[in-house]
């Protein structure tokens, strides 16, 4: 009697722990994302009520942040810039990759090469490429506009960079560069899952191709389109290290987006309280983009 | 991999043979106009990167005709790129093992075990890993816990970052294994924890390879934390360096720069042509699903 119970303690005791067993797995990577994400996320809406310049002691005054923010013209200028920015590049990479991608999948030869080399890029770190990108737009002696004169055609050439009008078009071409070789192995994969059935019915049916393009391939690449439209909409109000690196923000702050504002207001004029509060209207916007996202993403499920 | 979807390359009633041709011809065009505008200036970086300043300016588009290494001797010198190069592999290397070594075990928890708020912890995570961090907490998070110009500051940063996603591919890894090798594994005497080590890892070469590449090539890129955490030269990592290089260009020559721009980035575009079924699958690995 006395040695079943004991094993029986021994027993619950056992279970016990295995029942802690799986929070052991788990605890590290929880604590470091725990305390280097979450923390952050958490602290900083403190600070966001804060008159603070990171050396002096910090002021409490409340929702003051906020409200200088909803009337600051250079805050609102940078979200323009930064919508613009998200609409341009967004489109830009969608469409290109798309097209590039039904290329793709139709010539056989070579994909291998066209698909390596496209892809390169990805692998290459925003700073070697703003770089190169920089030395390519020089208005003087740059890539681009020595090609254009040597083409005749300097009537085009422009200060890239130095022309308010279009120095952030210039960085959604680079960030376009970077990335429509990646997006076009997603929808590459996306088109090659598209059973080939569906496009001989087309075709008894009397499709034009321009109609299987309409009717069988874009609501068939509908999860990776998603995919793509929700990481370059990401991309596009995460985008820090191209204006910083290509143009710094100029000229007159033509190419100011929320990131880059971000970090100019809290370490260039040390205004620690405003560029906190100034991170939760991005957190909010992107919060924004991945509830569409979601919605989208429920809704193509349910049509399935 | 082979493409359901063709062109029609039969005989058409009407006889008209060589549309396909036409077809397969524009194809190439186009795919390759948008190839060169991709690798062109690539090379072009390195071409200039061996050209003498004079010849920089004089030949544009050509070859070389004296290959000048003075730049990248200069360039590794002034920059002091081979303390760099140094401290981006101790940081990128770190962080990948850290991040296998944490994802891997808290993906199989995931996948295998049943415990309480186990869905709660994963919702916690997708929601809130595309939010961009607040910079200011950060950095004064980094400066309380005195991470500042540290290795351990940039691994702990940088794998934070990229745990949620590495969970996600572990997870869904080790779910596609049977439970029957494990139990095996504990019917043989092995606890828990060794079963994975000795019997789960060895097989999982996949996930790991695309959770290692995934981090590796992000670390190595990674610029913004360093930027922002990194005050002392000596830990600076090659992305800051260069950036910090470019920006005295008033005092140095544009071939200088590329040759440091070339060191910071041949080697990765190398490793890459060599594995790039690895990285091309790794890399898109979060956004197509299996």
């Amino acid at each position: 009697m006395a040695s079943q119970s004991l094993s029986g303690k021994a027993r619950h005791q056992h279970r016990r722990i295995a029942r802690l067993d799986p929070y052991l797995w788990i605890l590290p990577a929880v604590l470091v994302y725990g305390i280097f994400k979450l923390v952050p996320l958490a602290s900083g809406l403190y600070m966001a009520l804060l008159r603070w310049d990171g050396i002096e002691d910090p002021r409490f005054i409340g929702l003051r942040n906020f409200q200088r923010i909803l009337k600051d013209d250079l805050t609102i200028h940078v979200l323009l810039n930064n919508v613009e920015y998200a609409v341009g590049t967004v489109i830009g990479k969608i469409v290109l990759s798309l097209f590039l991608a039904i290329m793709l999948n139709q010539a056989l030869r070579g994909r291998t090469f066209y698909r390596t080399s496209l892809f390169m890029p990805v692998v290459m770190s925003f700073v070697v490429i703003g770089i190169l990108w920089r030395w390519l737009f020089n208005a003087e002696f740059g890539l681009i506009n020595t090609l254009l004169g040597s083409l005749g055609l300097s009537v085009l050439a422009q200060d890239w960079l130095g022309d308010t009008d279009i120095a952030l078009r210039s960085l959604m071409l680079v960030d376009i560069w970077k990335w429509y070789g990646f997006h076009m192995v997603i929808f590459l994969a996306g088109l090659q899952s598209i059973p080939s059935e569906l496009y001989e019915a087309a075709k008894i049916d009397g499709a034009s191709v321009w109609q299987q393009f309409l009717y069988v391939t874009l609501p068939m690449l509908q999860p990776v389109m998603i995919v793509n439209v929700t990481l370059s909409l990401m991309g596009a109000f995460n985008v820090f290290d191209i204006p910083y690196v290509m143009t710094e923000g100029g000229p007159a702050n033509s190419t100011n987006v929320m990131a880059l504002h971000i970090y100019l207001r809290g370490f260039k004029f040390y205004r620690f309280g405003f560029s906190a509060a100034l991170s939760y209207v991005l957190l909010v916007i992107v919060t924004l983009v991945a509830a569409i996202q979601l919605r989208l993403m429920a809704r193509a499920d349910n049509i399935e | 991999m082979e493409s359901r979807y063709k062109p029609d390359t039969s005989p058409q009633p009407t006889g008209i043979h060589w549309r396909p041709y036409m077809v397969m011809t524009f194809n190439h065009a186009v795919l390759l106009l948008f190839t060169v505008i991709i690798i062109y200036p690539v090379v072009w970086m390195v071409l200039a990167s061996l050209k003498t300043p004079g010849e920089f300016v004089s030949n544009v588009w050509g070859l070389p005709t004296v290959l000048d290494i003075d730049n990248y001797s200069r360039a590794w010198e002034l920059a002091n790129l081979g303390r760099s190069l140094l401290n981006s592999l101790i940081v990128s290397l770190g962080t990948v093992i850290l991040v296998v070594a944490l994802s891997s075990t808290a993906g199989y928890a995931f996948a295998k075990f049943s415990f309480r708020f186990s869905a709660a912890i994963l919702l916690v995570m997708i929601f809130t890993m595309q939010a961009p961090t607040p910079v200011i907490p950060f950095y004064v998070l980094f400066v309380r816990l005195g991470l500042t110009d540290s290795y351990a500051g940039l691994i702990l940063g940088i794998a934070s970052g990229s745990l949620p996603l590495s969970i996600f591919i572990f997870q869904a890894f080790f779910r596609s294994i049977p439970n029957e090798l494990r139990e095996a594994a504990k019917i043989d005497g092995c606890s828990e924890y060794t079963a994975f080590l000795r019997v789960v890892m060895p097989i999982s070469g996949p996930a790991v390879a695309t959770v290692a590449i995934l981090t590796f090539v992000g670390a190595w890129n990674e610029y913004f934390l360093p930027l922002l955490l990194v005050r002392s030269p000596e830990f600076r990592p090659l992305t800051l360096a260069v950036q910090v290089f470019f920006f005295q260009y008033g005092r140095v020559e544009w071939t200088d720069v590329f040759a440091a721009l070339s060191i910071a980035s041949v080697p990765m575009i190398v490793l890459y042509v060599l594995l790039q079924r690895w990285f091309i699958q790794g890399l898109t690995s979060g956004s197509i699903k299996g």
